[in-house]
């Protein structure tokens, strides 16, 4: 753990920066056709029940991070061996997103480039930004937020201006009943983005006001869930469920269809700078997660040693893990959430609370008593 | 603010920490002659040293001598005060004990010391008092009799202000203090001096408000100036580079300023001022970034304009930083997101132009770069004609010969006009460097690189810091009580507080009294004639 | 520390120096094409025709003078089976790299519109990261799509730009016609509830005269593309036209337009009293009542009157008010008309479908697949036309009234 505190509003900053990341830019939840902003929502909701489990776990250990109380939870050596898992993860998780983020650009605008260019640029960067520290990193959050917020607003008031929101097409709500909403939920919005939040874990005992965590967590979570379900709302409205299924970025289309004034039009730039800005937040925070832990188990001084080679593994094994693009999302959608999402994000935390619960109260009749 | 990454890097600090001791200086003698064959043999018998012996001074029995440099010292007072009193005045009665008796007395003049040893009486000698030399004594004394020709108190060239002082600092120390101890006449305003320089010997002078400074800060100061030894200091900027925190960047993170005004109102804010003699230029610190992006007019006039203002800075800002960058980007990659009229436009000029944009563009750049320093060096006679050559050469002739294409060359203009509006000289030099850098990065990888390449301009920015307060504050860490005075300038009443990083525990600036004016409610406009209106 | 930002930089920089080059596209070496023009040949195959800009020629006389003597635009034709056969068989006629991006038209010709439909030439335009899939689509009517792309213009100097202009503009003041883009299409094809409807255009003069500069040296060009009604299409392939008053129907109908004229006839004089309309909102409702549809358009309209050609009382509320009711007769009769031609073709092209989706989805899951044939075409069509005149012009009464 490096000596640096983070501020509440950074943490927030950071928080949204990394929910939105990658989330914004693809069809989040559109399993549930022209309801998928109600899939959003939901995933919110439970996107908070399990930022709870987190923050419960926090409570009993607040000056530790997870690698250090996962040893305190379970023994040290299966402790540390959970927390490498972790780690692992973190490391898997960065590599998919930071794939994402390179397929991405390569379909739209560098069609020429080859994969492993743009991911290497984007991880030098990340790297050189992790090995600065949490500090610089949430203070280049702040920043960015607000920058991101600003083209978002400005970006929302020019599709108003062009007249092609068509509210119709979010109609019939509830076509198909709850089953299909609660289906992808469960399936898919309360793993991504909302249980992605996880790596925060190794980032709230930072905050220097421990005392805000909980709401600086809620109002994050609730603030992302509502941009997320807005811009997912504007995106249907505009390109009808169809073409937003068939959409490998829906945002892109839907900026695409701005045109203001015969001149304000083609603004893909705001795609891209969302892109990007967000991809190198996610992938960034991943990595620092993952650095900040490793270094804690295996007791390395400075932990920014670790961010070059942690970076290195993140961009083969993103180069490595599937042959195409298609493949690589088919193994998100269905191998992933269950496989991985699902025990990292709810039952080992929710199995480690029980734990740390039994343990404390134990300790608190030794104490007493 | 504490980094992971740094802690390493501290390879140059010295274990024994040096110690400047005086070179061994032998004490005076006691006879005249040979005292002031040292000071010949010493100074190489520069001819600018002048020793006026005074043979039969009744003041002094014996013989006496008065030493002087010309053209550092006020030549009316030494001929017109020290010599006549000296010559006139009346025998002393008794025998005096020590010369310093002997002479305060009956010497007209402020400062007056006795100098015992070589080293201190060349150092007095070098900085324009004049030395007296009596036989019979081992010991001289010296008056301050600094003076002669001085540029006088101009208005500044560099930081100019539509409203606000004309006065603006000159080369001299004393008067550069006094200047600024003339707008905040407070005892509070705390001055220390001392010598930086082997050679040189130069005056250095920190100042700062006791009381509202942080004193972790100005210690923290102390402590860096102690530890600079070196040769010579002939502008505040060898100081800054010798003091700075982090040296691997291109921004400034110190501020200097020519204008009095502009010194006490950051002293008013808990910086402190860095006072070297010989320069007009007082170092200011620690500095944000966003003051950079401001001037004193900002206060004076009213908050809206002023906020305005500071938007169109920032705009500049970023103009001048990735104007030449986005132009590379939008027409060598990313055609698709230039409107097809304006695209049109620029591919008929693009036609006969035999270069890839970047290069086009390189090659504008440089040749401003170019004319710039030429229009800097020149004197402002010929500087004129360069500009009619360089309007000529790129504005005409280039286009004309299909070198370069005319919408380059408005970038470029624009950019150059940009770079100039920026308020601060420092910020300005260190975009026109980084403005290269973005060039290169969009001709090889478009908005991607450009972008990549502004995110790590930001880690770097956040990650800077001067004298331990956050370069970017109050914006990042963001200080929402600070940020009335940063990209947005509110109303002055409306700004409380002193910044948080720079003044430790005095935050408040005004009473709790003052907000907002609010004339009475019940007073009406006032009529025509007062009369009609009882 | 020292190292690790050198070691950065170094790979940085050579990376980038690397990389420089692939994504790169200098404007020099590009081909800019402003419109895409298909047709299909004897053999059942594509005809791709491309106008491409010419830079030099659009802006004028800008660099020695040497402008605005030639061509705005270059024409060149490939065929092939597919589109991107057409566009690589294209490079052994174009010194450089086609670039889409600027393709802000698409000019389908009624035979290939008519014989395979649009289905099997959309995908490629839809898939193309530089193609945007907001270009407008137009079906040529009566001529062919690669002579509406020859035909130079004069005013805008790049065919393309005049034809999209030409007809946003008329969208926005006349009304009979409606700006499609390629994204608005593909979403009606994938649409169960609406069918796609695309404006015609069609070539006036011959096509020869057209592609010479002579077209447009004169003062009334003998060639010249001109808006043509509106393009009915089912399953993707066109089955009719919708021409004049029956083409606006169809905007009413569609919600889109913006201003207009309406006139009506008065003491005997035909289309005496015309209605200026600068605000409309049209809402269209559909439900099915024992497999009947019932179909319902309610249009709001405001308007000032824009002539009169009989004297008339305007001053009297009680006159406005019976203009009213005329210019709603008038109003109604041009939807009643449009709707009755869709109907006859079995094609929905106003997304009532959509409609019946939204009220009844339990339904409409069950009917969906016959929508058309046996709902829409037998539906019960009910419309409501609101009239309000608001205001009369500079003058109350017209002079003639006064005319002795």
């Amino acid at each position: 753990m490096e000596k640096a505190k983070i501020t509440a509003y950074q943490l927030f900053a950071l928080v949204l920066l990394f929910e939105l990341g990658s989330a914004l830019l693809v069809a989040l939840g559109i399993e549930a056709k022209q309801d998928a902003w109600i899939v959003i929502l939901l995933g919110m909701i439970g996107g908070l029940l399990i930022f709870f489990v987190f923050y419960r776990l926090y409570c009993f250990y607040p000056d530790c991070l997870p690698t250090e109380y996962l040893q305190k939870i379970m023994g040290k050596g299966l402790g540390k061996s959970v927390a490498f898992l972790y780690m692992l993860y973190n490391v898997y998780l960065a590599a998919r997103v930071l794939r994402d983020f390179g397929a991405m650009l390569l379909t739209f605008a560098y069609i020429e480039t080859p994969l492993f260019i743009a991911n290497t640029l984007m991880i030098l960067v990340i790297v050189y930004s992790v090995s600065k520290g949490i500090e610089v990193l949430a203070r280049t959050g702040e920043l960015f937020l607000v920058f991101i917020y600003f083209l978002a607003g400005s970006g929302v008031l020019l599709v108003l201006f062009s007249g092609v929101i068509d509210l119709h097409n979010l109609q019939p709500v509830l076509e198909n009943g709850w089953k299909p909403i609660i289906k992808t939920t469960v399936r898919e919005t309360i793993y991504f983005p909302f249980g992605e939040l996880i790596v925060f874990t190794m980032i709230m005992p930072y905050l220097r006001d421990a005392k805000k965590i909980r709401n600086v967590g809620i109002f994050g979570v609730i603030v992302s869930g509502i941009s997320l379900a807005l811009v997912m709302v504007i995106n249907i409205s505009i390109l009808g469920v169809d073409l937003t299924e068939r959409s490998q970025f829906p945002l892109l289309s839907t900026i695409q269809t701005i045109q203001v004034a015969d001149f304000l039009e083609r603004l893909d730039v705001y795609f891209v700078i969302a892109l990007i800005v967000g991809g190198f937040f996610k992938v960034a925070m991943f990595i620092y997660a993952a650095v900040i832990g490793t270094a804690n188990i295996f007791t390395v001084t400075p932990p920014s040693r670790l961010s070059y080679p942690i970076g290195l593994v993140v961009l083969i094994l993103s180069m490595t893990m599937a042959s195409s693009f298609p493949e690589h999302l088919k193994e998100g959608v269905s191998i992933v959430p269950l496989l991985l999402h699902l025990p990292f994000q709810i039952i080992f935390p929710v199995l480690l609370l029980g734990v740390a619960y039994w343990k404390n109260r134990k300790h608190k009749k030794q104490g007493t008593g | 603010m504490p980094s992971f990454f740094k802690k390493k890097s501290q390879k140059g600090k010295k274990t024994a920490e040096k110690q400047k001791k005086p070179a061994v200086s032998s004490p005076l003698s006691e006879v005249l002659e040979e005292n002031l064959a040292v000071i010949t043999s010493k100074t190489g018998n520069s001819t600018d040293i002048i020793i006026r012996r005074l043979k039969h001074s009744p003041r002094f029995k014996t013989e006496s001598a008065i030493v002087y440099l010309k053209g550092l010292t006020d030549t009316q007072t030494v001929q017109e005060i020290l010599i006549e009193s000296l010559m006139k005045s009346d025998p002393v009665e008794q025998e005096p004990s020590s010369m310093q008796e002997m002479v305060e007395g009956y010497l007209p003049l402020g400062i007056m010391e006795s100098l015992k040893d070589w080293e201190t009486l060349f150092q007095a000698l070098m900085s324009g008092h004049t030395i007296i030399f009596v036989d019979g004594f081992s010991e001289a004394m010296s008056t301050s009799t600094e003076g002669g020709e001085q540029r006088s108190i101009e208005e500044p060239s560099t930081q100019r202000a539509i409203r606000g002082s004309r006065e603006g600092f000159t080369e001299s120390i004393e008067t550069n203090i006094s200047m600024v101890r003339r707008i905040i006449q407070n005892p509070t305003l705390w001055t220390e001096t001392m010598t930086i320089g082997r050679v040189t010997k130069t005056k250095v002078t920190i100042m700062y408000i006791k009381g509202i400074a942080r004193d972790d800060i100005i210690e923290e100061l102390r402590n860096r100036l102690k530890k600079i030894d070196i040769d010579s200091v002939l502008e505040s900027g060898y100081i800054e580079q010798y003091i700075e925190d982090q040296s691997l960047t291109v921004f400034p993170t110190l501020y200097h300023s020519e204008r009095p005004d502009v010194v006490a109102g950051n002293l008013l804010e808990g910086r402190f001022a860095l006072f070297v003699n010989g320069s007009p230029f007082v170092l200011l610190g620690p500095v944000v970034f966003i003051q950079f992006f401001q001037s004193i007019e900002d206060y004076t006039e009213r908050f809206y304009i002023s906020t305005a203002l500071r938007l169109l800075r920032v705009l500049i800002f970023f103009i001048s930083l990735i104007g030449p960058a986005t132009y590379i980007a939008a027409t060598t990659f990313h055609q698709e997101m230039i409107p097809t009229q304006l695209l049109v436009a620029i591919a008929a000029q693009r036609e006969s132009v035999p270069f890839p944009s970047f290069v086009e563009a390189i090659i504008m750049e440089v040749t401003f770069e170019i004319l710039r320093e030429a229009g800097i060096r020149m004197p402002k006679a010929i500087g004129s004609a360069i500009s009619i050559v360089g309007a000529l050469v790129i504005g005409q002739a280039a286009v004309q010969a299909g070198v370069v294409s005319a919408a380059m060359v408005i970038i470029v203009a624009i950019t150059a006009i940009a770079s100039f509006a920026t308020p601060s000289f420092g910020i300005a030099i260190s975009t026109r460097l980084l403005r290269f850098l973005f060039m290169i990065s969009a001709a090889t990888f478009g908005f991607y690189g450009m972008i990549l390449g502004f995110i790590i301009l930001v880690v770097h920015l956040c990650g800077l810091r001067s004298f331990g307060v956050p370069y970017m504050s109050p914006l990042a860490p963001f200080v929402p009580a600070d940020i009335n005075d940063t990209v947005i300038r509110g109303p002055l009443w409306a700004d409380r507080k002193r910044p948080s990083f720079m003044s430790g525990q005095n935050q408040l600036r005004q009473g709790e009294e003052t907000g907002r004016p609010e004339p009475d409610k019940s007073r009406q406009m006032v009529t025509k004639n007062e009369g009609d209106a009882q | 520390m020292k190292r690790h930002v050198a070691v950065f930089f170094i790979m940085v920089l050579s990376l980038s120096f690397l990389a420089g080059c692939w994504s790169k596209k200098e404007l020099n070496d590009l081909a800019i094409v402003s419109a895409v023009a298909l047709d299909l040949d004897k053999q059942g195959r594509f005809i791709g025709t491309f106008q491409f800009v010419n830079p030099g020629n659009v802006t004028g006389g800008f660099q020695g003078g040497g402008g605005g003597q030639g061509n705005a635009v270059s024409v060149y034709s490939a065929k092939g089976d597919n589109m991107d056969e057409i566009s690589r068989r294209m490079s052994t006629k174009v010194s450089r790299n086609l670039y889409y991006a600027h393709a802000n038209l698409l000019v389908i010709s009624e035979e290939l519109a008519k014989k395979k439909g649009i289905l099997p030439i959309l995908d490629a335009f839809d898939r193309d990261p530089t193609f945007r899939n907001t270009a407008t689509v137009v079906i040529s009517h009566q001529a062919k799509a690669a002579d509406l792309v020859k035909t130079l213009t004069a005013i805008d100097k790049i065919p393309a730009n005049k034809m999209i202009k030409m007809l946003r503009f008329s969208e926005r003041v006349y009304g009979g016609t409606m700006n499609v883009m390629i994204m608005d299409v593909v979403r009606d094809l994938t649409d169960d509830g609406k069918q796609p409807v695309i404006s015609g255009l069609n070539l006036k003069g011959s096509a020869e005269t057209g592609k010479t500069l002579q077209n447009i040296m004169q003062t009334t060009p003998e060639s010249a593309p001109q808006i043509g009604g509106l393009a009915l299409f089912k399953d993707g392939k066109l089955t009719g036209w919708l021409n004049g008053s029956k083409a606006r129907g169809a905007v009413w109908t569609l919600n889109k337009i913006k201003k207009t004229e309406i006139n009506i006839n008065k003491k005997g004089k035909k289309a005496a009293i015309v209605l200026e309309v600068i605000r409309q909102n049209t809402k269209i409702s559909a439900t099915t009542i024992d497999g009947t549809a019932h179909l319902m358009v309610k249009v709001e309209t405001e308007g000032n009157i824009g002539e009169t050609k009989v004297p008339i009382n305007l001053k009297d509320p009680m006159v406005i008010k019976r203009l009213e009711y005329g210019f709603e007769g008038a109003i109604e009769k041009e939807i009643k008309s449009a709707i009755t031609v869709a109907q006859k073709k079995k094609t929905d092209i106003f997304g009532f479908g959509d409609a019946v989706h939204r009220s009844q989805p339990e339904t409409w899951k069950r009917i969906s697949k016959n929508w058309d044939e046996d709902y829409f075409a037998k539906a019960n069509v009910k419309i409501k036309v609101d009239v309000f005149v608001r205001r009369t012009g500079l003058r109350s009464n017209s002079f003639l009234s006064d005319v002795k």
